[in-house]
């Protein structure tokens, strides 16, 4: 099975499941709470480091090391989330970066992290001595991704999302109502912090090798403009924002399409990404498949 | 040591003050946190090298250049990114000011790659002077501390005695009574985005010329500190921006002399304290009280 697939397709799909599970926890804390946040990249860097800590440093089971990792990003979620709880929208949005640049100087510079070096060698999960190849990693990342999906889904229809959406609507509003915002908002970082958490976890045990680098800015800004762009507070949003953002870079490498400069394909894609996030908040603020006021309605009634 | 750390630390404040006035004042006019205001400062600095490499300016006119492009800069992008939106929700001008921020980046990135470049020769050497045998401060730093005082004081000089600077510090405290008074808010605006631009380009060109080097992102970390400059002096008070860039500038410049080998970077210190600001005292040590920022 492995030899008639170019593996470095397979890489580009398991990193866009890695992508969109990063994006959905980013619009559960933004588009489903209403919480801004530049600093989502914190949080996959929190998983990936925890799992490769636990894996390489420790010596755990990946799978354990994956689950332990899961839960220390939530509950660190919850914590980094706390101090957002004192501001509004867009101070919150300075917060979360503070958070992310803090959390990356530490990622370079703490002994535990490996500092600038990083952490190599982590090993690929087996399932009874047999070390998963690159198919069923991709199985296993696609698995976890519908997984995901099914829990925001179910997520957006119980209470929590009702509680959410009222306090996205309104906050002050939403508090009169008796709706305790604070735990909401908490539990909305702390569960897309989660998100991210596999994601990272998912990540570093794919590559093997991870450094500060990844986990920088540049990262938690791409995210965010896909999920604004796909439209906050959708599924479908999200999973169409990221997919196609994040491919349509790599079809101009695969097709070899020398219209412009391979060398440049990221800094274009970067000023595509500016570009259609100034175009998107004048003409279409909600995004490609932004929530409409009647679905909102029906949510509150349920 | 100490008195040396110091003197950088004021240097650095004062870059500092130059980028995070302009913020200060769009915050007072707009309530709106100019995420782009980080690219501007870039778009000064290369537009001086511009000035100096391909328009044979000399020093002088190459900064004075630079900042009324980048002045223009900003001008342009209130009236594409900003002004659509007003009255929207924050979340959305936000977005809009970072794929500006992004946008821009990554186009002077293709432009002229990513790679740091030496800011062009100009006949003006950067020289240490020496104040006693062991303190000395560059010529360029020194040059920053007094352009920077003489540009606060040119600043509250417009502010307190032109139409123009009464105009805006009437729209800072009501946008709608000043409207209906007749005033031209979005003139007021757009002189407001053009000097607060020009400033941060000014910091912006002399920092280049002083590190002898700029580079497509170097706006990004210090048009973000400067949010938490804003943040520590209150938001909108220009006495307050310009204690604050000072603490911070001080507080780096000390931190790099005796705190080495920290888990925590020298660029990520800001934030710590901007994170600590927005818990204990929100509306920071000058600002009005606010109930939540």
């Amino acid at each position: 099975m492995e030899g008639w697939i170019n593996p470095y397709y397979l890489d580009i799909i398991v990193f866009l499941f890695i992508n969109i599970i990063l994006g959905l926890g980013l619009n559960l804390i933004t588009g489903y709470a209403g919480q801004v946040s530049l600093g989502h990249a914190a949080f996959y860097g929190i998983g990936a480091y925890s799992t490769a800590i636990f894996s390489v440093k420790i010596g755990l089971n990946p799978w354990l090391s994956i689950l332990l990792a899961v839960i220390i990003t939530f509950l660190l979620s919850a914590i980094l989330g706390l101090p957002s709880l004192r501001v509004r929208e867009d101070f919150l949005a300075i917060t979360t970066l503070g958070l992310g640049l803090i959390a990356q100087s530490f990622f370079k510079n703490a002994k535990i992290t490996g500092g600038a070096y990083g952490i190599d060698g982590i090993p690929m999960p087996s399932i009874f001595g047999h070390e998963l190849t690159d198919v069923e990693y991709l199985l296993l990342v696609f698995i976890v991704l519908l997984v995901l999906i099914y829990v925001l889904h179910r997520l957006s229809r119980s209470k929590l999302g009702q509680a959410w959406t009222a306090i996205q609507e309104d906050e002050v509003v939403a508090q009169s109502m008796g709706i305790n915002t604070l735990y909401y908002k908490v539990l909305a970082f702390a569960i897309g912090g989660a998100f991210a958490g596999v994601a990272g976890a998912l990540f570093a045990h794919k590559v093997s090798f991870i450094s500060s680098d990844t986990f920088g800015f540049t990262l938690s800004a791409t995210l965010l403009s896909m999920v604004v762009i796909g439209g906050l507070g959708t599924i479908r949003g999200t999973l169409f924002g990221v997919s196609v953002l994040y491919l349509l870079p790599e079809v101009f490498r695969i097709f070899d399409i020398k219209i412009i400069d391979p060398n440049y394909i990221d800094t274009y894609k970067m000023i595509l990404y500016g570009l259609l996030m100034v175009i998107m908040m004048r003409y279409r603020p909600k995004g490609v498949f932004g929530r409409k006021i009647r679905h909102q309605k029906r949510a509150v009634k349920d | 040591m100490l008195a040396q750390q110091l003197l950088n630390g004021i240097a650095l404040g004062f870059t500092y003050i130059l980028i995070a006035v302009g913020l200060t004042m769009i915050y007072g006019v707009l309530k709106l946190l100019h995420f782009a205001h980080g690219v501007i400062y870039t778009v000064g600095a290369f537009s001086a090298m511009i000035g100096i490499l391909y328009l044979n300016m000399n020093f002088i006119v190459a900064i004075l250049f630079g900042m009324i492009i980048a002045g223009i800069a900003g001008v342009l992008v209130e009236r594409l990114a900003y002004r659509p939106l007003r009255g929207t929700h924050p979340i959305t001008t936000l977005i809009s000011g970072v794929g500006i921020a992004i946008f821009v980046e990554s186009l002077f990135q293709a432009i002229f790659t990513s790679d740091p470049r030496g800011f062009p020769a100009t006949g003006m050497k950067v020289e240490p002077i020496h104040i006693t045998s062991s303190i000395s401060l560059t010529n360029s730093k020194l040059y920053i501390i007094i352009v920077g005082l003489v540009c606060l004081l040119l600043l509250y000089a417009f502010l307190k005695w032109t139409k123009m600077g009464v105009a805006i510090q009437a729209v800072s405290q009501d946008m709608r009574a000043a409207s209906l008074m007749g005033v031209n808010v979005n003139q007021v605006v757009a002189v407001t985005f053009f000097i607060g631009s020009a400033l941060a380009a000014l910091a912006g060109a002399f920092v280049a010329y002083d590190f002898n080097s700029l580079f497509p992102t170097m706006g990004s970390i210090p048009g973000l500190k400067a949010f938490c400059v804003v943040v520590l002096g209150g938001l909108g008070s220009i006495p307050g921006t310009i204690i604050g860039g000072l603490i911070l500038g001080i507080v780096e410049s000390l931190s790099e002399g005796y705190l080495t080998g920290m888990v925590i970077d020298k660029d990520a210190i800001a934030f710590v304290i901007l994170i600590l600001i927005l818990l204990l005292k929100p509306s920071g040590l000058f600002g009005k009280q606010v109930e939540k920022v």
